[in-house]
């Protein structure tokens, strides 16, 4: 641990990103979840682009190796599914467009909320030796984006089960589903990054999220309307553009501010 | 100094003027409001701020479909100052085929200059089927030679009325706002380069006062709607997406609170102010432009976008606009003074 530590460190003191012209090459064979979950991966003195694909593997080997808390999120939103058709019986199209999004936005939340409370004070010191801030954040937002894809079809599917599938338009509802997992990914990432250190990060989460992501569920429902024929637009396209603005500017947002919540 | 002394001189100004100027004089109300095809009847028009008996002839009233068929009125005669009959004779025929055909109503003479009063009237067949188009009868006549008023006064608009002086209250409150927010994210970039203890005091003051002034906008903006739109909360795009905007700030607040060091918390605060600054924008500009807005000047009233801002309102609201922006930047210094006092009071 301290070989790998101190070379990265020697190669460029004081600043947060290693010099990966200091030709050092170490496995990484730490004991722990981390060294497994990247074993066989230089991290160290790698370019920015393996550096975030290794970050992803490491992302997806420790969801892996925790397969509890991605069943706990998966059998959320089944329970979620389930609660809300019980107390609404009948669910007409309109009503179970809101809900889905409702449902998607709350198991976003829980699902994304543990991205940086997961990792304790001494693993982020590594990460911060080892790696630039903006390839952590874009492993990690990549990573929730997967994740919420696989919320969103698995809410789907038993919202459809239970509740009906009133989606007509099937190329749209997937194109919103998408830009939402974007959106939601980014937004809510970016989020948990700042309330992780707070004494109360699951409310203020919640708090300071919301209104952030107000815009973009409006546009989301008016697009998942579309998609199931509630409105007829055909100018459905401007709300796509004004989605991906939204996902722009926060992306290079979290790209520019991340580094300063990561400073620690 | 002068800016503070040109802030109290501007409001002054603002609140004398803005509250004492009187409207110009218009119209709220014609009965009947339905009429049928060939009807023959007497219209009798309610005129605010008006002076109908001391109105010289010749007052002419017209009823007028789009702008292209006209119908003038026969004898016209005023009751008392405020109300006017006209006599009218009602084609039996429509202009264009049609069960029912809304007209406005314009009155005009000398001494109060054109009136107008959209959607007044309604001619509506009786047995509610389409009415044979013949548009002769509508052509005989022509709204012509209107006069204008060029008293110092305030645009007339029907529902609004007296409440369009909000203008120089309501309005104001979200532009400081913005600016306080502007200034607010300014001094969080400058803490988040140079980690200086001042700016983050600065930014959370400017901050304060913004939110302030965005609480006083949305109850000046309920006040306003109690009377106009009938309740102070219509779930109108650009009232929730305030609400909204005024939520990011209060969790900025909440945020602040929920770190045990101070630099720590400075750092964060200054983070998020940035990007709530960012989600402001989606909010306030993006939104409410794709979702029909009541409010004045949206696409829920096509009536308020003909010259709702005449030159004299804009003599008053742009030196409304400077005025609470001085005010909001002395409230907002105030206020960053006394937390950096505190904080040297705390350290000795």
């Amino acid at each position: 641990m301290f070989m790998v530590y101190e070379a990265c460190f020697r190669g460029d003191p004081g600043s947060h990103v290693p010099n990966y012209s200091a030709k050092v090459h170490f496995p990484l064979n730490i004991k722990g979840g981390l060294c497994a979950a990247v074993r066989g991966t230089y991290l160290c003195c790698m370019s920015g682009w393996d550096a975030y694909l290794a970050l992803l593997r490491k992302e997806i080997l420790l969801e892996w190796r925790q397969r509890y808390a991605l069943g706990g999120i998966l059998l959320y939103v089944c329970s979620m599914v389930f609660v809300v058709y019980v107390a609404a019986v009948r669910i007409q199209p309109p009503v179970w467009n809101v809900l889905y999004w409702l449902i998607m936005l709350f198991a976003s939340i829980n699902a994304v909320v543990k991205s940086f409370v997961q990792e304790s004070g001494n693993r982020r010191l590594y990460y911060y030796q080892l790696a630039d801030p903006a390839m952590v954040i874009l492993a990690k937002v990549t990573y929730n984006t997967l994740l919420l894809l696989l919320i969103g079809s698995l809410a789907l599917f038993t919202f459809g089960v239970v509740a009906g599938n009133p989606v007509k338009d099937v190329r749209l509802f997937a194109l919103t589903m998408i830009l939402g997992s974007i959106g939601f990914s980014i937004a809510f990432t970016f989020i948990a990054a700042i309330a992780s250190g707070a004494n109360n990060s699951a409310t203020l989460m919640a708090i300071l999220s919301f209104p952030v992501v107000l815009p973009m569920l409006l546009t989301l429902v008016r697009l998942s309307a579309i998609s199931l024929r509630l409105m007829q637009d055909t100018a459905y396209w401007r709300d796509v553009l004004n989605l991906l603005a939204i996902d722009t500017i926060l992306i290079t947002l979290t790209f520019v501010l991340f580094p300063y919540v990561w400073r620690d | 100094m002068w800016w503070k002394i040109s802030a109290v001189v501007l409001l002054l100004l603002v609140f004398l003027f803005g509250l004492l100027v009187p409207l110009y004089p218009g119209l709220t109300h014609a009965a009947p409001d339905t009429v049928a095809p060939g009807a023959s009847f007497v219209l009798q028009i309610q005129g605010y701020n008006t002076f109908f008996t001391r109105a010289e002839a010749p007052v002419r009233v017209w009823l007028v479909h789009e702008g292209r068929h006209v119908l003038a009125s026969g004898s016209v005669q005023a009751v008392d100052e405020v109300t006017l009959e006209a006599r009218f004779e009602v084609p039996a025929t429509m202009p264009v085929p049609a069960s029912s055909l809304p007209l406005d109503l314009v009155v005009d003479d000398r001494l109060h200059g054109a009136m107008f009063l959209p959607n007044a009237v309604r001619v509506q067949s009786l047995s509610g089927e389409t009415v044979a188009a013949a548009d002769s009868l509508w052509r005989l006549a022509e709204v012509r030679d209107l006069h204008r008023n060029e008293d110092f006064r305030f645009t007339h608009i029907p529902i609004n009325y007296e409440s369009i002086r909000n203008l120089y209250f309501h309005v104001p409150m979200w532009m400081v706002m913005f600016v306080l927010f502007l200034l607010s994210m300014w001094h969080s970039v400058v803490h988040l380069r140079t980690s200086d203890a001042i700016a983050d005091a600065r930014a959370a003051g400017y901050a304060e006062v913004g939110l302030l002034f965005g609480m006083l906008g949305l109850v000046t903006g309920m006040l306003w709607a109690n009377y106009t739109w009938g309740a102070p909360w219509s779930n109108d795009i650009k009232q929730l997406m305030t609400a909204a905007a005024l939520l990011v700030y209060l969790a900025y607040f909440i945020l602040r609170a929920s770190f045990d060091e101070p630099e720590k918390s400075a750092r964060i605060a200054a983070v998020y102010n940035i990007f709530a600054f960012a989600s402001l924008v989606p909010l306030i500009y993006i939104v409410p432009r794709i979702f029909s807005s009541l409010h004045p000047g949206g696409e829920g009233n096509p009536v308020f976008n003909r010259e709702d801002l005449n030159v004299n309102m804009r003599l008053v609201f742009y030196p409304a606009v400077l005025g609470w922006t001085l005010l909001g930047l002395w409230i907002a210094r105030l206020r960053i003074r006394l937390s950096i006092l505190n904080e040297q009071l705390m350290d000795r």
